[in-house]
């Protein structure tokens, strides 16, 4: 049977008839609190206090975990049974496997946390059950949570105007909050952006500005004073050079449409599922990266690699970047792993301004080696292109940051 | 019931105040830089977490109060009196959550036990409270104007 476009017409309306109802909608206070979280004036503060409340409990969550139960776990019991039944104490596999030591008026000793041995078995199983997975399980919770609310599309909404600023959209926020957990599944989220202009830009931004779950974790745990402080250079790098990348990538930053659903109580079977989801990827990505990483930098110390490096790169570190000539040796390890690279750092003396230099360089330093890899597969010159507005960025943004310390008087 | 609407109008109003008042000492005692504390049951926080970044809810918690208190009856405008409640206990939901992670560990490094002796662990809820802790009671009223909202909504009335 064909219809004309008369007869269609008028199908329709005797459809709709019988089937919609017409009149007043009537707003309910489930309606008019997801307006007064769409709209600035009041959906802003309201960002602002749900941005604390992630904090917050992350923060506790980490802190009760790692501080609480598992410092005292591997520190008292872990590292000194390994340090005393693994064989060879002093010989290459020793340090790389347990604890790398150091040497005091030529006599081999012992590390006294699993934060400073640097062996596979005690720092990098420290860093990723002791340190990362808590703060890993709060935050894909936490994510998790605020997504079944149905809150993420209305901040997708919130930001859009100043996402447009650096040519990515509202839905960019979803990228951009994933890596913050982990970095691999945030360059997957990437797709979710229409063009390549805007894809390559947020690949470029995470790698840089965004911090890992991993790397906030640790942090937390060995400068959590000056969390603040990076966490600022962080986010001002991130709109900085995302407005410059906006001026000078060609391609289009097209708006986005989006339908924001009602607010709705959260189901614990959904939650479950994405955080159980997500800590299996991570566990599968991740932990591997953690030990191996742990493994090629314990090798590369042994090799004296990262000491050459380190002696060759000191007056680019300590001239331009303002930071000690020790500092050369972990943000070389950073390739491998950002949170093992901040553990270290905290175990050189430096003045806390310092300290702010050197966390900010190892997170826009380099992608850690599993974001590479997922990068790479995205595309190589993407790669590419992002490793080369990196380089710029790294010896731009840190003399700057060096800069506004001399300008302070705190550097 | 317009009665009981402008009882709540001027009940939100007064807390309105109240926390607008903690929110902006909460920031001027971070501004300081110290702490702050009172009779024994009030704690400011100095630190720039805390003391700063949830001094500002609080203080954006009594902004709505005092926007939302003029024509309380409409949805929209009570709306903006249950999100300055939703706001408080944002910030001392943090507060307990941090007190309770905060009570259950020794925090001992070295030996002994592992969990806090009973003493402790009912120490850690004493008083003193920071101000959002102790402003959560009286926001907890909302709650009971949603259900009577809630009811006049089932049987038929509703503001537009």
């Amino acid at each position: 049977m064909k219809l004309n476009t008369g007869e269609r017409w008028d199908l329709i309306d005797r459809i709709s008839k019988e089937t919609v109802t017409f009149g007043a909608y009537q707003h309910t206070l489930k309606d008019a609190i997801g307006e007064l979280t769409v709209k600035p004036m009041t959906g802003i503060p309201v960002a602002i206090a749900v941005m604390y409340g992630f904090w917050s409990v992350f923060g506790s969550f980490a802190g009760f975990f790692t501080d609480g139960f598992f410092v005292r776990l591997f520190d008292v019991y872990w590292l000194p049974w390994l340090q005393e039944v693994f064989p060879g104490q002093g010989d290459w596999l020793y340090a790389i496997m347990v604890d790398a030591g150091g040497f005091e008026s030529g006599e081999f000793v012992l590390s006294s946390n699993c934060l400073e041995s640097f062996g596979v078995l005690t720092s990098g199983l420290f860093v990723a059950i002791g340190v990362v997975l808590p703060a890993i399980i709060i935050f894909y919770l936490m994510l998790a949570l605020l997504e079944d609310i149905g809150y993420m599309p209305r901040l997708a909404v919130l930001l859009d105007t100043v996402l447009h600023r650096v040519g990515l959209h509202g839905y960019a926020i979803v990228p951009t909050i994933l890596s913050l957990g982990c970095n691999v599944p945030g360059v997957t989220a990437t797709r979710i952006l229409e063009t390549k202009k805007q894809r390559f830009i947020m690949m470029t931004l995470l790698a840089i500005f965004i911090p890992c779950g991993a790397q906030i974790g640790i942090m937390q745990d060995v400068v959590p004073g000056l969390m603040g402080w990076i966490l600022l250079y962080l986010i001002i790098g991130y709109f900085i050079f995302g407005y410059i990348l906006n001026k000078i990538v060609p391609g289009k930053a097209p708006e986005f449409l989006i339908d924001v659903p009602p607010y709705r109580r959260p189901m614990l079977s959904n939650i479950g599922k994405k955080v159980w989801g997500r800590i299996a990827g991570f566990f599968k990505v991740a932990i591997p990266f953690v030990l191996l990483g742990c493994a090629i930098v314990g090798v590369l110390y042994q090799l004296g690699v990262i000491r050459f490096l380190g002696d060759a790169l000191a007056p680019v570190f300590v001239g331009w970047f303002g930071v000690p000539k020790e500092t050369a040796g972990p943000l070389i390890a950073a390739f491998l792993r950002k949170d093992l690279a901040v553990a270290q750092l905290s175990a050189i003396t430096m003045t806390p301004y310092q300290m702010i230099t050197a966390v900010v360089l190892v997170s826009i330093y380099f992608p850690c080696v599993a974001t590479f890899a997922m990068m790479l597969k995205e595309g190589w010159k993407e790669l590419l292109g992002a490793l080369a507005v990196l380089t710029v960025v790294v010896f731009t943004y840190g003399g700057l940051i060096h800069l506004i310390g001399i300008l302070l008087g705190v550097a | 019931m317009a009665g009981q609407s402008s009882g709540g109008a001027v009940y939100f109003a007064i807390l309105g105040v109240v926390t607008t008042a903690f929110g902006l000492a909460d920031l001027l005692v971070t501004a300081s830089g110290s702490e702050f504390a009172y009779g024994g049951i009030l704690e400011m926080p100095g630190d720039i977490f805390r003391g700063g970044w949830g001094g500002i809810i609080v203080l954006f918690a009594g902004l709505f109060y005092l926007s939302g208190i003029r024509n309380f009856d409409d949805i929209h405008q009570f709306a903006k009196v249950v999100m300055g409640s939703i706001l408080i206990w944002v910030v001392a939901g943090c507060d307990i959550f941090a007190m309770i992670t905060e009570s259950i560990p020794s925090w001992n490094e070295e030996t002994g036990p592992w969990f806090n002796t009973l003493p402790d662990f009912i120490a850690a809820y004493a008083p003193p409270y920071a101000p959002a802790v102790l402003l959560l009671p009286f926001s907890l009223v909302v709650i009971y104007y949603v259900r009577k909202r809630a009811s006049g909504e089932d049987g038929g009335g509703n503001s537009p």
